[in-house]
């Protein structure tokens, strides 16, 4: 905190500002540097660090070079083309369901009515402890064999006899959990809900346009950017799924390696069998196919998102 | 996307335990020791680890109380956690050679971490610091890893039938006979899980043994059939394995095992101590915490079923050991800790036959004389002349072909393949694995 010299460089400027930009530079760098060695140290090294390893088979005691095997080895191995099933699966299936309903609840909660407040908080509630360990043993917990979710069900004379175990019913189970959280897009689209100008929805009134039709053709185009950071953040989490695959499988992906999520799997290969290298060899592809995606994902967003001010 | 570069920590994570590592006292590695006692007036702490529930921790830390006393100068850190975690932080301390001193170790991992020299030799101590005179030749051979001692065994076990007596009366049938061949026992589980298939709750003969890869070994052993070959490579054929699986084909196909999404239901418990299967193979030191969790008023034990050639030919497993850490600084008090926890008599008495039978002479002297540890003993005792063979020795990397076996199980009672698939399966992971 020298910055408050008094000037006494006046007569020579130029050096005095060049040493003060320097100094202001030096001090930046200072500020900066907390996290800078945090991500050096613990984000970018080990990145780099994973690489190499990809390359090797690397079992936490020696590594040696084995150049590509590692990547070749992916795609005869039938668990790993089994836990890349299963997570396409499940980002098939929960992004635009939680989408869907993150939307239409924030549309809800975007009317003027008594009790808003409360109904905000209230629905975005579930999404603060939904990654949390104590809500998979929960989730665990409500869905074996006549627990909450059975015995609710055994009222309409359906009886599942527990979905836990049963390796067809613990994809709904894990896209059940998902949207229960869907919270954190709500909370984003209700922001953007309050965006749209409402004298387009009062235009397009007088014009004879229902509900639907002014859905369909102001809310859906004007909140396109925010539909589309949506999408793109919720695409990128469901592929990271793993905290609560851990738990409810037991760490194992059971039953019979049905909620054997990617990260999971990942976990499997590198902490339980020791092979670090295939695990980083895993990371890596993962990291590529969700950066393809993401860029896909940016390249269509031009046909279908409209930013305001746009010409189209 | 942070995230999605879960492995990436692990290296993040080795380095930071090597400079964890070296916060602790000089810098001399004590592997290069002769042996000895310790130095009375050094004040040392040890760390060690275990595997187990909060039963074991709470009989460990009575031990270590025990330990403390005589030991005024050393303190003993203690951690645990469940088997299921235990090797992964093993692997990952072992990557940063900060092993803790002493720590609990078990047959599967002892190669893998013997051969990286990550655990002292303990051969300088026998008879001079650890006192190996009550236990067998064989079974202290099977901490050796190598020409090094790496472990020292501090109790067996060996697999027996388990059945439930109060199951058999609700099923009205007789127990299994002793002398019964694996045929029989298959057709007599038929008879039971026919028997009560009609009663509510529904009861089970047994659950599907053959995915219990011991069992699947001992069974090899039987036939005299070559487990593993002296390069650590499977030596039994892939047809051994289908006739294995296939051996409870009359049950299997016949719908007479539970479903094993009902089974999936019962967790934590399991089919046998749920009261539902009438039978169980298993560990004969697992009977007081089955009759814990089953409540059962008693459970019998029989030896396994005999193989083609009338024999039981059983073997005795050491059910754990105990190893020292080979980067530890004090090499003399963690193998006195070693020797206290494996020989002394009052220790013997705490841990009763919770972690099996003591392999020390000294320390079976105090067992208790009724209950669990009672039964134990006296079946080891009764069936002593049928445990004739000793324990394979075990491959590096058997940790993970006994799982990759467990995991095919499920697969296989979920009908989602079929004997001859699993066979292949799994043959092509364990020669991938110990490649």
């Amino acid at each position: 905190m020298t910055t408050t010299h008094p000037p006494a460089t006046l007569t020579a400027p130029r050096p005095s500002q060049r040493r003060a930009r320097m100094r202001e530079t030096i001090a930046g760098y200072t500020f900066l540097l907390p996290w800078l060695l945090g991500f050096f140290l613990l984000t970018f090294g080990p990145m780099v660090a994973s690489l190499y390893l990809s390359f090797t088979d690397y079992d936490l005691f020696e590594a040696n070079w084995v150049g590509l095997d590692n990547y070749t080895g992916l795609f005869s191995d039938p668990r790993y083309l089994k836990s890349v099933q299963v997570t396409v699966t499940y980002v098939l299936i929960s992004t635009p369901v939680k989408l869907v309903a993150a939307l239409l609840v924030a549309m809800l909660l975007n009317a003027r009515r008594r009790g808003l407040g409360f109904y905000r908080s209230a629905f975005y509630a579930p999404s603060l402890v939904a990654a949390s360990i104590s809500i998979a043993i929960v989730w665990k917990a409500m869905f074996v064999d006549d627990a909450a979710v059975d015995s609710f069900l055994q009222i309409f004379g359906i009886d599942t006899g527990g979905w836990v175990g049963n390796q067809d019913l613990t994809m709904p189970m894990f896209v059940l959990l998902a949207l229960w959280s869907f919270g954190g897009p709500m909370v984003i689209f209700l922001a953007g809900l309050k965006q749209v100008p409402t004298e387009l929805y009062e235009a397009a009134e007088m014009d004879g346009a229902g509900a639907f039709r002014r859905f369909l053709t102001i809310t859906v185009p004007m909140m396109s950017p925010v539909i589309f950071f949506n999408l793109l953040m919720e695409t990128i989490g469901a592929f990271q799924v793993f905290g609560s695959a851990f738990i409810i499988s037991g760490g194992t992906g059971a039953p019979a390696d049905s909620a054997l999520f990617y990260t999971l799997y990942l976990y499997i290969r590198g902490f339980t069998d020791f092979r670090m290298g295939y695990a980083s060899a895993m990371a890596w592809v993962l990291v590529v196919v969700v950066g393809v995606i993401t860029v896909l994902l940016f390249k269509t967003s031009k046909g279908w998102v409209h930013y305001q001010g746009d010409s189209r | 996307m942070k995230r999605t570069t879960l492995a990436l920590a692990a290296a993040g994570a080795a380095a930071a335990l090597t400079l964890s590592a070296c916060g602790g006292g000089g810098d001399t590695p004590g592997s290069d020791s002769t042996g000895g006692t310790v130095d009375p007036d050094e004040e040392i702490t040890l760390t060690m680890t275990w595997w187990g529930n909060d039963d074991r921790a709470a009989r460990y830390t009575e031990a270590l109380e025990l330990f403390n006393e005589e030991y005024p100068n050393i303190t003993v850190q203690p951690t645990f956690s469940t088997w299921d975690d235990y090797w992964t932080a093993r692997a990952t301390e072992a990557a940063g050679n900060s092993l803790p001193d002493v720590m609990q170790t078990d047959l599967a991992y002892l190669s893998q971490f013997g051969n990286r020299n990550q655990f002292l030799d303990l051969t300088p101590f026998v008879d001079n610091g650890i006192d190996v005179s009550g236990m067998s030749d064989s079974l202290l051979a099977s901490g050796q890893v190598g020409d090094a001692l790496v472990g020292i065994p501090q109790s067996t076990n060996t697999l027996a039938l388990f059945y439930n007596p109060a199951t058999l009366e609700s099923l009205g049938v007789d127990a299994p006979d002793a002398e019964q061949t694996w045929a029989d026992f298959v057709d007599w589980s038929v008879a039971a899980a026919e028997a009560g298939a009609s009663l509510d709750p529904q009861l089970y003969g047994t659950g599907d043994f053959t995915g219990v890869f011991w069992l699947f070994v001992q069974h090899l052993v039987q036939e005299g059939i070559e487990v593993f070959d002296a390069d650590g490579q499977v030596a039994f054929s892939e047809q051994d394995v289908v006739d294995w699986l296939q051996l409870v084909a009359p049950l299997r196909d016949n719908d007479l095992f539970m479903a094993p999404e009902a089974v999936a239901q019962l967790e934590p418990l399991g089919g046998f101590t749920a009261n539902l299967f009438a039978t169980e193979f298993s560990w004969d030191n697992f009977l007081a915490g089955y009759l814990a969790d089953s409540g059962a008023e008693s459970l019998e034990m029989l030896p396994l079923p005999v193989g083609s050639t009338g024999e039981h030919a059983q073997f005795f497993k050491p059910s754990m050991l105990l190893s020292a850490s080979a980067n530890t600084q004090h090499p003399e008090a963690a193998a006195a800790l070693i020797d206290f926890l494996t020989n002394d008599p009052e220790v013997g008495a705490i841990f009763g036959t919770s972690r099996g039978v003591p392999s020390s002479e000294s320390a079976r002297s105090q067992l208790s004389a009724e209950g669990a540890d009672a039964q134990v003993i006296a079946f080891e005792e009764e069936w002593a002349d049928v445990i004739t063979e000793s324990t394979p020795v075990l491959p590096e990397g058997y940790g993970s072909i006994e799982a990759e076996w467990l995991r095919l199980a499920s697969e296989l009672a979920y009908g989602n393949i079929t004997v001859e698939e699993f066979a292949s399966q799994w043959m092509s992971a364990a020669q991938s694995t110990l490649s």
